[in-house]
């Protein structure tokens, strides 16, 4: 792969100072009930909440294209871990900041967990089916 | 479905590939809680659950639903990067 190529675990690393910033904000700001000063913890929702959105893309993309079923079950469990630190940085945070999508990024990274555990999942059976004999007649034979 | 079954297997290329499109909607989909993505998952399993009982169970009765599904899932994948069964 050339220098100038991200992995996946790369762009993941790359996301984790945005999350880290959640907790940074929450100890400067005071709680909120949408008053301008919990402005920067609106606009570091929609940050995450663009990062999710596109990481999964890239995600769902990267899977298409391997045909290595450990490297896509890294892909997902690696995503559904990233997952889980937006979960755990808003667990307190959609409390504190209601009025600023908190509840609303919660929800849609428990969603897209929820996808990339099921994914994760399902291909580990793949993975363990691979060692089956099928009997002959079900499937056509390969061309 | 089509009639080229027998001559190819319980399950025919073409219904693999009518699997593959679906399976392609939903698992590589940019947004999985997309309505068409759900869809396409529904009507997969419904497909795939249909075919298992329908050509498969009855004469392979030791062969679990999941593992089946399993199989098809991968083949799913092996046709879209390939193009072919």
């Amino acid at each position: 792969m050339s220098a100038a190529c991200l992995n996946f675990d790369d762009l993941i690393e790359i996301n984790k100072p945005q999350v880290a910033e959640f907790q940074r904000l929450a100890e400067l700001l005071p709680d909120s009930d949408g008053s301008p000063e919990s402005a920067p913890m609106s606009r570091q929702v929609h940050i995450v909440e663009g990062l999710l959105v596109q990481t999964y893309g890239i995600a769902s993309k990267l899977t298409k294209e391997t045909g290595d079923l450990a490297d896509i079950a890294e892909i997902w469990r690696n995503l559904a871990s990233f997952c889980n630190s937006v979960l755990q940085a808003l667990s307190s945070l959609r409390k504190r900041f209601p009025s600023c999508g908190t509840p609303e990024l919660y929800d849609l990274a428990l969603d897209y967990k929820l996808a990339c555990d099921k994914r994760h999942h399902r291909v580990l059976q793949e993975l363990s089916c691979q060692t089956i004999e099928f009997p002959k007649g079900i499937f056509p034979e390969p061309n | 479905m089509s009639d080229d079954r027998i001559s190819e297997g319980n399950i025919s290329r073409a219904e693999l590939a009518e699997l593959a499109v679906l399976f392609d909607q939903f698992e590589f989909a940019f947004d999985p809680l997309s309505l068409a993505a759900r869809e396409s998952e529904s009507t997969f399993d419904d497909l795939v659950l249909s075919l298992f009982e329908e050509r498969v169970k009855p004469n392979h009765p030791a062969l679990p639903l999941h593992i089946f599904h399993s199989k098809i899932r991968s083949l799913c994948r092996a046709y879209l990067r390939k193009g072919t069964i």
